[in-house]
């Protein structure tokens, strides 16, 4: 290449980059002036689909302000009514009367009716084997305003499960052959109605027949963003007018208070580590399973790690809830401390004899298969820090990022030795469903091999304890038995957040995290 | 070799690349000497400490001491490029002699799979061949030898048609020199200078694909240095410890880079062009 080539070559390239550097800034530099009437969101998202009955994908209904339940959870995680305004049981414990609010219509302007109510939770139980897995009922049906549900065993919870977002009503008189409801969802009684969705984005207008108050924004875009940083990003610059979830590391980026609010909250969610207990694994021996419960510096984790964004965890059940997490966590038999972890270990029969720093066993060092997925920012760091921590009293902890799909599989099949998740543990404002999910016999989900004939016995006792007092001492029991048995590693609780920029007010996170966009998000004045 | 001698002699910018070569590999095999600390002794309570006198490069998510990581990524990315190198090379060149010699069935064989290869983009193929084996260094490199080894045989192949038509081969020919005698006395010599040149030119662009499969979680795994896993595992940090990025990001620049240059010198040295052509 002569020189003048080179010269013409490197100008071009200097021309293209800052070409290209132009094309990334730019974005929406006018500002529409008056009231705003477009509100941007960014979210991560898992569904596909808007069929309230497929998976979990009910969630994203209600998450997005399009579908309503008949019962919500407050932020102090009381059971309080939504589109229906009260309800009473039958004196044989098994008959439960919901009155729906007169005032209630569909976005299509229908009224809602106990009949209409009848027929969607019928559909729901037609479609969701999960429903069946929470209650079974007898009977539902619709008598004018009333819906009547008469269940097989007594299910003191019933309000709340009713809450959860696999029971959003919808109107059952809308031909299904007519509405794609994996595109259009169906017809519902949120604030906001469905343009157009897909997995990457969703456009929503407001619902003109509204029944609950004025829909302050005219269009709601929720673009899926699925990177914590890039979400991060996207709101620094106004991409997004509210983020759901910044990651722990960036929060501090939203400090100025004159530019973003910070909506934090103790979360309900439990960051776990399933372990398997049976028998030919490792962790089926207990000295083994508590040895790891002590090598791990659960307060150093939340701290440091997870810039106090988390609390350290033992105890089921997170500190935001009204089950002891104070004093069970001050009980836990495995704090921090290494030195008894290996002596558990020498106990247990694990001694490093080969000097390569792992401990071994007739000839085999222990090694524990870790699995766990990745879309959730805490749990590599929480699986990164136990392995560095193992390491140090010489068990060796072989990570295997999966996804969720096939971590689920693998964990129901018992194919694994620790198997991470984040999990809710009150999806429904009660925790018996998840303190039986994992822990007690025979459950779907208990993939473990854990059974413990007197946790089952306090299982079988909540299910029919209709006392608050009771229940409540019950699940606390239960969490001793957890701490004793070292079931799981509850590694920690996480603070939940959203992140607002100043153009919105009202955008506040709930305990609960189906609740996201609500008609409570309105325009800055 | 004498050549190679001959150019650290005359060539200037080969004989500093040289060095720079030569000094990588040293920082590598004396990583345990250099480093100040264990690259996987984590420090929780010091996560995300800045660069300073007790660290120079910061510390990473876990406290673990960065400088000590991204000299041991040294080991474990140059050891993995140089091994994906000599995969590629030996496969490929085996594989495109074979075909070029034989010709016929053997040929239209192994061409036809070389050709099914290449139309699929190549990195993607890496990523699904990675996804499926599972991640770890090892399936990374022989993922990434799958779809690279098809360049190194079509390149060896036309020149051993090339070379198939001498006069001196036809010679041996006569003289009842067996295929593998031909093989290995007349035409390798020949055509190795100039597979060594690709193979060397090459490192660099590897050393990124290898970097980009460990950065997307099929590589090497978590707690391992590694510059591209060190990448993804600074990703999230981005905006608030930036170090994490930085360093692991200039190491595989500044290694990209060295290799490029020297491929390019021993290019000219060895400059295989004049010899193969008459």
């Amino acid at each position: 290449m002569n020189k003048t080539l080179k010269i013409t070559a490197a100008a071009a390239l200097v021309g293209l980059m800052a070409f290209a550097a132009a094309g990334c800034g730019g974005g929406d530099k006018k500002a529409a002036k008056g009231p705003k009437d477009t509100l941007k969101v960014g979210v991560t998202n898992f569904a596909d689909s808007l069929e309230p009955t497929d998976n979990y994908f009910g969630w994203v209904l209600m998450r997005y302000g399009l579908g309503e339940c008949i019962t919500k959870l407050d932020r102090e995680m009381k059971v309080v009514p939504w589109l229906s305004d009260k309800w009473e049981i039958g004196s044989d414990k098994l008959t439960w009367t919901f009155h729906i609010n007169d005032k209630a219509t569909f976005s299509n302007g229908k009224k809602v009716t106990g009949e209409i109510v009848a027929q969607s939770f019928q559909r729901t139980f037609a479609k969701a084997p999960r429903a069946k897995s929470m209650f079974q009922v007898e009977y539902i049906k619709g008598e004018g305003q009333n819906v009547v549900i008469k269940t097989v065993k007594p299910v003191p919870n019933l309000p709340g499960m009713l809450g959860d977002p696999l029971f959003i009503v919808i109107d059952t008189t809308v031909n299904e052959k007519e509405r794609d409801y994996r595109k259009m969802g169906p017809i519902c009684t949120g604030p906001y109605a469905v343009k157009s969705f897909t997995k990457a984005k969703a456009i929503m207008t407001r619902n003109e027949h509204y029944w609950d108050g004025p829909v302050p924004f005219k269009t709601v875009e929720i673009p899926s963003i699925d990177d914590p940083n890039t979400r991060a990003m996207a709101l620094q610059k106004g991409e997004i007018d509210v983020a759901v979830n910044i990651a722990a590391g960036d929060l501090a980026l939203f400090k100025n208070k004159d530019k973003f609010n910070i909506s934090e909250i103790a979360s309900l969610r439990d960051i776990l580590g399933r372990v398997n207990v049976r028998k030919e694994r490792p962790l089926g021996d207990p000295r083994v399973r508590h040895a790891l419960m002590k090598c791990m510096d659960r307060e150093t984790y939340a701290k440091s790690l997870l810039k106090d964004t988390f609390f350290p965890g033992a105890p089921l059940m997170p500190p935001s809830t009204d089950y002891d997490y104070k004093n069970l966590y001050a009980a836990n038999p495995d704090k921090y401390d290494v030195e008894a972890a290996k002596k558990l270990l020498a106990e247990a029969g694990w001694k490093d004899t080969n000097g390569d720093g792992y401990v071994d066993k007739d000839g085999k060092n222990l090694e524990l298969d870790c699995i766990l997925y990745t879309s959730r920012a805490e749990l590599p760091i929480y699986a990164e820090a136990t392995q560095a921590s193992a390491k140090a009293i010489g068990m060796k902890i072989n990570l295997k990022p999966v996804d969720y799909n096939i971590l689920d599989k693998l964990t129901r099949e018992g194919q694994y030795d620790i198997s991470v998740c984040n999990t809710l543990t009150m999806s429904s404002g009660d925790a018996e469903v998840f303190v039986n999910m994992y822990l007690a016999t025979g459950q779907e989900q208990n993939g473990s091999g854990y059974s413990n004939p007197e946790y089952d016995a306090l299982s079988q006792k909540l299910a029919v304890e209709f006392d608050p007092a009771k229940r409540r001492e019950i699940i606390i029991e239960m969490q001793k038995i957890h701490l004793k048995d070292a079931s799981m590693i509850v590694w920690g609780h996480p603070k939940t957040n959203m992140v607002s920029n100043k153009s919105v007010v009202g955008a506040d996170i709930q305990p609960c995290d189906f609740y996201w966009v609500t008609k409570d998000f309105k325009p800055a004045q | 070799m004498e050549t190679v001698i001959k150019g650290l002699k005359t060539n200037k910018g080969f004989a500093i690349t040289t060095f720079l070569v030569f000094l990588l590999l040293a920082i590598a095999v004396f990583a345990p000497v250099l480093a100040p600390y264990d690259p996987t002794h984590a420090v929780m309570a010091d996560a995300y400490a800045e660069p300073g006198m007790a660290h120079l490069f910061g510390t990473d998510k876990l406290g673990r001491d960065c400088f000590s990581r991204v000299i041991y990524g040294g080991r474990a990315s140059l050891a993995g490029v140089l091994m994906l190198v000599f995969c590629v090379f030996c496969v490929g060149t085996s594989l495109g002699v074979l075909s070029g010699y034989f010709g016929g069935k053997v040929d239209m064989i192994i061409m036809r799979f070389s050709d099914l290869m290449i139309s699929f983009p190549g990195i993607i193929l890496a990523i699904a061949v990675a996804g499926i084996m599972g991640g770890s260094l090892v399936n990374a490199i022989i993922a990434l030898t799958i779809v690279t080894w098809t360049k190194y045989a079509r390149l060896a192949r036309s020149m051993v048609l090339k070379i198939k038509r001498r006069d001196y081969v036809d010679a041996a020919i006569v003289n009842g020199g067996t295929p593998s005698h031909i093989l290995w006395v007349h035409i390798l010599p020949n055509i190795l200078p100039l597979m060594v040149v690709t193979a060397a030119s090459d490192i660099g662009g590897l050393m990124m694909e290898l970097a980009g499969l460990s950065f997307l979680g099929f590589g090497a795994q978590p707690p391992a240095p590694e510059w591209g896993l060190m990448l993804n595992e600074g990703r999230q940090q981005l905006q608030t410890a930036p170090w994490l990025m930085i360093f692991p990001g200039l190491a595989i620049f500044v290694t990209v880079v060295i290799f490029n240059l020297w491929g390019d010198y021993l290019r000219d040295v060895l400059d295989p062009r004049n010899d193969v052509e008459d």
